[in-house]
């Protein structure tokens, strides 16, 4: 077949393979629609629709001036839409719509092999945008139908087009997978990237922000997207433990929760300290990016990975954003006391804001009364949300100016933000330093990766009090609600008894059951991607030299790769050279016909044609006759015939399993 | 697989070939192999040299193909004092026309037997070779074609006979082919004394062709499918012929196309779409020994020797 001389190829392309070529184009660029500008979009079906018109009506297609028209106004309409021409975005949707622009030009076969070597370039652009595994699968997919398409523009292979066409891009697609697979391994990855694309922009994604104000949670909760994925080395701790410690909130402005600007003590006496009373557990972490340097960890983390810390507020905190997933490892101390903070800091966790009411400090001295210490005035206002009718919903009513004191004494329905962020204030009202953290609460396991699963519903906020002797405290308000007045409308479960509410979906059905598998096998899949594809980072690079012996030169990785390409391409170039000699499959039965009648005592004559030897075969032994006569009846067209059919391959090689003639004298 | 549609115009089971070989081999007795590689040397559009002496039915055999084929036909006799126009025509002065008339001469037929083409002079040689080559002849300016489709058959006697003047190595390679009757065996040879005349036999032959179905052959002969391997095979006989020390040079590079069209006219004639070695095999004695002949270096060997010299030092692997 490659022994083929090209067909001479003429210069003007036929409606099939301009077709071919447009739907390439469309199907390739179908999943980038969901990035680009709604403006951008409509301009590129324009093009499209003009393009499949002129398919029937070569009428429609625009003329030379025409076209320099839509060019420019394709070029307007990027600089309008996304107010530039350059970055991920306005440099992606200029390409887009000058690749589009290009399908109206098809009027010589370079014209088609040039667009469909672009549309590698497109498929290329989106993984700036989507890593995932299913867009790697089906731009994969685009890539051997461009490579087919280059294959039938090239030349083609006459007439049985599609099927031996999609064939061939198999086979060469294949081909190219050891180099690709040795460049994957051994390009430089760069620990910083080079260039800014813009790629930090926070596009499209919610997570996690540094204040809590009413709503801000609730809003993560009906986000279905993973948060990150955890692999504990040991047994998963108790899911009432699972506190995924995010950032902490120190300001109340009366309405909304921040960090506020506590600024780091020179002497160093607010350098985290911890007493641990038992083994910490060590866990990994794969982050989803956040755009945050925050890193997620069990309260309280007690080692940080190298390139993270953990501060003041023993949050663990990455030295760059987390823009791409990362992966950490860090051990927590589940019980656990920490040192005594400052005065300052003390001082900060009692600022309260002006909005508080006489109903509020009413609420409190009442408490304060029945309580002798600071710790059982903590489970008073705990008791206090257990008893009193408050209700735990997704869909609280709106609250006014004084959000807290509605509310606890009017509304008494929301969210663990209107729970944690009111019991701190009544906290601080008390005198007792109180202050708010936000993370996720629990964890799913997926039974078939072996892994755990923290969505971005799971997000949640607590209150840690400050209580003499005990230092900071976990509190969780939002557990000590009553089960029984759980919003049913947002059908909720529960984790356990002295667990808070979480909200998901109805578990109980046999269909929920296959789709919650289907699910955690989604999940499995795309985690084993980002484990051994998308994490592959300069850190494994440097590992995997270091297991070669070749850590400490300096250019190893660049020695191996070149050595790995020029390896890839001796091969490859052996692979052609080779080929003059290596029998081809019909060669190849054709000897193991000639070998097994000269263990027979019939040897092939060296100039014999297998016809005339075939037929010398017959004569001299009558008996092989059916045999002999039916390998030719099949060796013979298809080694000299025009069309050779690639099932006749098989049909010979089964004859020749059952082939195995006895010598004469044997025979005798 | 395209197979070729001998069917519409044949009688089933029986290819049009197959009934001209049947016809010829009723007159022509015991030349089996002689007649199907005349015929393919035809089918395949080259020209036929029969070498052989005297008597023995080469220009029997030239008559009885124009019958079978179809074809006009027309006979020179080469004789040492034949002038090239005796062969392309001549232009007479017409004085009712005052203007010159061109008269065609006998080339100017479909098939034309050029009967002991070595007896006449090099000069009325070239004539009909350059209209063998060119297919067309040019006379005072002007060029004229020559009828489709064209073949030459020439005969010649071996050259040890007395007058005759030798075809040079580049007008033999013009023939696709040259064959040699000799004698029938003593059975044929009885039946052929016991027979009625083989020139009544001939006349009373009908055309088996017509000229539409005899071209239609040709271009399938052209269609029938060499693969790899072939042209590999032929391509190795031609470099063994350049490269072996018996000859001082080898084959051309028409002689390789020609050995080519010649299998595949083979091919037709075997009921075949495709070549097989042994169509080359069979047709290169025919198809390369008068091309070699009298370029042999060192010890001679017979001419009958040179084809199963070269068939058997190139090996074939298929």
């Amino acid at each position: 077949m490659r022994k083929q001389p090209l067909c001479p190829v003429t210069e003007s392309p036929d409606a099939k393979q301009v077709l071919a070529l447009s739907l390439l184009v469309l199907a390739t660029g179908l999943p980038l629609v969901r990035y680009l500008h709604w403006q951008i979009n409509a301009f590129l079906l324009l093009l499209f629709v003009v393009r499949l018109f002129g398919l029937r009506w070569r009428m429609a297609i625009p003329g030379a001036w025409l076209r320099v028209l839509l060019t420019l106004a394709g070029t307007a309409n990027c600089l309008y839409a996304n107010h530039t021409l350059v970055g991920q975005d306005g440099g992606t949707a200029l390409f887009v719509t000058m690749l589009a622009l290009k399908l109206l030009e098809l009027n010589t076969r370079r014209d088609l092999r040039l667009t469909a070597i672009l549309t590698g370039f497109l498929i290329v652009i989106q993984f700036l945008f989507d890593q995932s595994l299913p867009l790697t699968i089906y731009l994969g997919a685009m890539a051997v139908g461009a490579v087919a398409l280059l294959v039938d523009l090239n030349g083609g292979l006459g007439d049985a087009r599609l099927r031996s066409t999609l064939r061939v891009a198999v086979s060469l697609s294949l081909q190219a997978l050891p180099l690709t697979l040795a460049l994957f391994v051994l390009f430089p990855r760069l620990t910083t990237p080079l260039w800014s694309l813009g790629l930090d922009s926070e596009q499209g994604t919610l997570g996690m922000s540094d204040s809590m104000e009413p709503g801000a949670i609730s809003e993560l909760v009906v986000n279905g997207e993973l948060a990150f994925r955890v692999r504990f080395d040991s047994t998963p701790p108790h899911s009432d433990q699972l506190y995924w410690r995010g950032p902490v909130l120190w300001e109340m402005d009366g309405r909304r929760w921040s960090p506020g600007s506590v600024t780091l003590p020179a002497d160093g006496a607010d350098n985290p300290k911890l007493e641990q009373f038992a083994n910490p557990i060590a866990y990994e972490i794969v982050l989803e990016p956040t755009h945050k340097t925050w890193l997620f960890a069990l309260d309280m983390p007690v080692t940080a990975p190298d390139d993270a810390s953990i501060n003041r507020d023993f949050q663990l905190l990455s030295r760059q954003p987390v823009n791409s997933a990362k992966r950490y490892r860090v051990r927590s101390a589940l019980d656990y006391r920490t040192a005594e903070p400052s005065a300052s800091l003390r001082q900060q966790a009692l600022q309260l804001p002006d909005n508080i009411t006489p109903r509020m400090r009413g609420l409190v001295a009442d408490w304060r009364s029945h309580a002798d210490s600071d710790w059982a005035l903590v489970q008073q206002g705990l008791a206090f949300f257990n008893r009193e009718s408050f209700h735990y919903t997704l869909l609280p009513p709106k609250l006014g100016k004084n959000p807290a004191d509605e509310f606890l004494f009017e509304t008494r329905s929301g969210f663990c933000e209107h729970y944690a962020s009111s019991f701190a204030l009544l906290m601080r009202i008390a005198g007792i330093p109180a202050r708010i953290v936000l993370g996720y609460l629990g964890a799913e396991t997926n039974r078939i990766g072996g892994y755990q699963m923290v969505w971005q519903s799971d997000a949640h906020a607590w209150v840690e009090v400050l209580i003499a002797g005990r230092g900071w405290v976990r509190v969780d308000p939002t557990a000590a609600v009553d089960p029984s007045r759980i919003d049913n409308r947002s059908a909720t479960r529960l984790l356990g008894a002295a667990s808070p509410v979480r909200f998901s979906l109805d578990q109980a059905s046999a269909v929920s059951q296959f789709v919650r598998s289907l699910r955690l096998l989604a999940d499995t899949l795309d985690a084993t991607w980002q484990n051994w594809v998308l994490d592959f980072s300069a850190a494994d690079q440097f590992a995997l030299l270091d297991r070669l012996g070749l850590g400490d030169f300096e250019y190893g990785l660049a020695v191996l790769m070149v050595l790995a390409v020029s390896l890839t391409l001796s091969v490859i170039l052996l692979a052609l050279m080779r080929d003059r000699s290596t029998p081809e499959p019909l060669d190849a039965l054709y000897a193991r016909f000639c070998q097994r009648l000269a263990a027979a005592g019939l040897p092939r004559r060296e100039t014999e044609g297998s016809s005339d030897f075939g037929h010398r075969v017959m004569r001299q032994r009558p008996d092989l006759t059916a045999a002999v006569s039916r390998f030719l009846a099949l060796y013979l067209p298809a080694r000299f015939g025009s069309h050779p059919r690639p099932a006749t391959i098989r049909l010979l090689a089964l004859q020749l399993l059952g082939f195995h003639p006895k010598s004469a004298k044997r025979n005798a | 697989m395209k197979p070729i549609s001998l069917n519409q115009i044949s009688p089933p089971n029986r290819s049009l070939p197959d009934t001209i070989l049947d016809s010829a081999r009723a007159v022509i007795l015991g030349k089996d192999r002689e007649l199907r590689l005349a015929l393919a040397c035809l089918l395949a559009r080259g020209h036929l040299l029969i070498e052989d002496l005297p008597g023995v039915g080469k220009t029997t055999l030239a008559h009885l193909l124009a019958r079978l084929l179809g074809l006009d036909y027309a006979r020179i006799q080469f004789t040492s004092d034949l002038l090239p126009a005796d062969v392309i025509g001549v232009s007479v002065y017409d004085r009712a026309a005052e203007s010159f008339r061109f008269h065609p001469g006998p080339i100017f037929s479909q098939l034309v037997l050029a009967d002991e083409i070595n007896r006449a002079t090099p000069k009325a040689q070239s004539a009909l070779l350059e209209a063998m080559e060119e297919r067309q002849v040019t006379v005072e300016g002007e060029t004229r074609p020559l009828p489709e489709p064209f073949f030459v058959i020439g005969t010649q006697n071996p050259l040890f006979q007395v007058g005759t003047f030798p075809l040079p190595e580049s007008q033999l390679d013009r023939f696709l082919m040259r064959i040699r009757l000799g004698y029938p065996d003593a059975e044929q040879e009885k039946r052929l004394l016991a027979g009625e005349d083989r020139r009544i036999m001939v006349a009373r032959q009908a055309p088996a062709l017509t000229n539409a179905q005899l071209l239609t052959l040709q271009q399938q002969v052209t269609e029938i499918h060499a693969a790899h391997p072939i042209i590999d095979y032929v391509h190795a006989i031609l470099q063994f012929t350049r490269s072996s020390d018996r000859f001082v040079y080898g084959l051309s590079p028409r002689a390789g196309l020609g050995i080519l069209r010649a299998a595949k006219a083979w091919a037709l004639l075997a009921d075949r779409n495709y070549v097989l070695p042994e169509d080359v095999q069979a047709v290169l004695p025919a198809c390369a020994v008068h091309r070699l002949v009298g370029g042999e270096a060192g010890q001679r060997i017979g001419e009958d020797e040179i084809a199963t010299f070269i068939l058997k030092h190139v090996p074939l692997s298929v």
